[in-house]
């Protein structure tokens, strides 16, 4: 009895510690998604009840019924892959450069290590906004920049690449910081000996991080695009701000197209659910790539 | 800003030192040093742009001057806008956005706080590992898939547009954060402490709260900035959820062009107010945003 009582507490009361952030999960997220899944297979509408229409929203969104499928969904999903791969690719490599420099013995290291992580934290809607001043094409400061410079003004906003690579800079903005920070920390990880031997055969710098700091960065870069993957898959804010999705549908992204499908104008909610769900099975493949990778360090 | 600086490194118990790479040469330094200057530069010069146009009259917001007295004569005007005699909006949202960040980083971090050193201590059948994953998922899914299914739910227990409604999707949104930070730091607590006072006859609870939660304050710090700064910055939800009584922040500056057109000194006051709290915050907690925001995957 001695024995078996602290056991038993100790039982109750490591599911005390547990159980209330699983019940809000549970009601919260899992139930929305199970909903959410349930609502692709109806045609609801916001005042009309719903109906079961079985898998009729994904074939007609897929083209399964070789009626072409939603156009809108693949051009809006396009630019959220260009998106997806130009800013994660972006802010692999801005990031990396970066950490590189600062992973030197430099004065004041920490004070700008500490304001180039301030982006990360500002709300993207406020940053779109920012973007709208900044891409101005007649009076913003880029332009003048480039102006300056000697170089053409650039039609961001107007023109459907310049208001793309609009978008994108300013997620490659806000950012950077973040795969620099991690990049960073890895970097500093590594121990100074390595690379003092290492000094004794080459004084090429580039080989010294080709040979030596990237292989010991690699699983944190890997770590690192995973996460931009699925952040960026999920970009609205800065498009809504910056773009309205224009011109025409040149900016819209996959999420926006979903937003105004279901939540702007018709409130078609069974189409939108169906066609986020797609989206949901590209965040769960993502994720458990992620998952797989760092999930034995949760043990 | 040294304030925050000294905070901070207070925050900071551990800071090992990290292994640099000497310069090589000195024109290699310089080099180095001028290049950090520029990324830095880089990195604020948008917020710099801002602020120096948010002093500016409408007429001088376009004509390319940065160098307030000197180019140009700088006014409160947009200030006054934003904060004065028609300010009710401003302060009213702002106030809702306070109530919405704290109420759900309160909830977060209570159950956070618990989950954490539940998943820290203790070991549990279906696996750690996988209840861990389970809790950052959430965090993976997009947040327009659950938008929808919120918006019924929400118009059934007539939470739209209420506190309790903003307040429960923000700590849904970040609990994954609270989760993840606390049980880094419980999983790192030493556990002779714990048995110790077990020992000594404290309940599972007690132990928790008495010895425990008091040395997690830097991870409770860390946890509390990062929650309330994305609760702070959420619009999607804000969007559809709470438009009219409950507008947060964020829903002002995003009507900010349709109101006056693009007013380049109103807009920069308006993205500068939203995003002054959480840049400030994160300056706390450096050490963890890197702990924080891979979800512990990677050490900072």
């Amino acid at each position: 009895m001695l024995v078996l009582k602290p056991m038993m507490q100790k039982t109750s009361a490591k599911y005390f510690f547990l159980m209330p952030g699983v019940l809000w999960i549970l009601a919260f997220t899992l139930f929305p998604l199970v909903y959410s899944l349930y609502l692709s297979f109806t045609d609801f509408r916001l005042g009309k009840e719903p109906q079961f229409v079985g898998t009729k929203n994904y074939v007609e969104i897929l083209g399964l019924d070789g009626e072409g499928g939603d156009d809108k969904a693949l051009e809006t999903a396009t630019f959220s892959l260009f998106l997806t791969l130009g800013s994660t690719s972006m802010t692999l490599i801005m990031g990396t450069l970066i950490a590189w420099v600062f992973n030197h013995d430099l004065p004041m290291l920490r004070q700008m290590r500490a304001i180039i992580t301030m982006p990360l934290f500002a709300a993207p809607i406020a940053l779109g906004f920012l973007g709208v001043v900044i891409f101005n094409e007649t009076n913003g400061p880029l332009n003048n920049i480039l102006q300056g410079l000697g170089f053409e003004r650039i039609q961001w906003i107007i023109d459907p690449w310049g208001a793309r690579f609009a978008v994108l800079i300013t997620d490659t903005w806000q950012w950077t910081p973040f795969v620099f920070i991690v990049v960073l920390a890895a970097m500093q990880s590594i121990p100074e000996d390595l690379y003092e031997s290492a000094r004794l055969d080459t004084r090429s710098n580039w080989i010294l991080f080709r040979r030596i700091t990237f292989p010991l960065i690699a699983p944190a870069l890997g770590t690192v695009a995973l996460l931009r993957l699925v952040e960026t898959i999920k970009i609205l804010d800065i498009p809504i701000s910056l773009t309205g999705g224009g011109p025409g549908a040149a900016t819209q992204t996959y999420s926006y197209y979903v937003y105004q499908i279901g939540l702007r104008g018709s409130f078609q909610l069974g189409d939108a659910s169906a066609l986020s769900y797609l989206v949901v099975i590209i965040a769960i493949i993502i994720s458990s790539i992620y998952f797989w990778r760092v999930r034995a360090r949760f043990d | 800003m040294d304030a925050a600086s000294s905070l901070s490194s207070s925050i900071q118990t551990t800071h090992s030192k990290p292994g640099y790479l000497p310069g090589t040469s000195r024109i290699g330094r310089y080099l180095l040093i001028g290049l950090a200057f520029f990324f830095t530069f880089l990195a604020i010069s948008p917020f710099l742009f801002a602020l120096t146009t948010s002093f500016k009259t409408q007429t001088d917001s376009i004509d390319g001057t940065v160098i307030p007295f000197i180019q140009y004569q700088p006014t409160l005007i947009n200030w006054e806008q934003e904060f004065g005699l028609g300010g009710t909006e401003t302060f009213k949202s702002l106030r809702n956005s306070a109530l919405i960040a704290l109420g759900s980083t309160l909830i977060a971090t209570i159950l956070g706080t618990l989950a954490g050193y539940g998943l820290g201590r203790f070991k549990y059948g279906i696996g750690n590992r996988n209840l861990v994953s389970w809790f950052m998922s959430q965090r993976f899914l997009p947040p327009i898939a659950s938008v929808i299914p919120f918006v019924l739910l929400f118009r059934d227990l007539k939470l739209i547009d209420t506190l309790p409604g903003m307040v429960i999707i923000n700590a849904t949104f970040t609990l994954p954060f609270a989760v993840l930070i606390m049980r880094d730091f419980f999983a790192d607590f030493p556990q002779e402490l714990i048995e110790a006072a077990l020992v000594d006859g404290a309940g599972h609870f007690q132990t928790f709260r008495d010895i425990a939660l008091p040395l997690a304050t830097p991870a409770l710090v860390a946890s509390v900035i990062i929650c309330f700064s994305f609760a702070w910055n959420e619009y999607l939800f804000a969007s559809v959820l709470a438009t009219k009584e409950w507008k947060p922040y964020p829903m002002l500056v995003a009507g900010s062009d349709s109101v006056r057109g693009i007013m380049f000194g109103f807009v920069t006051t308006r993205m500068l107010i939203a995003v002054t709290v959480p840049v400030f915050l994160s300056l706390l907690v450096q050490r963890y945003i890197v702990r924080g925001l891979t979800f512990g995957a990677v050490k900072g």
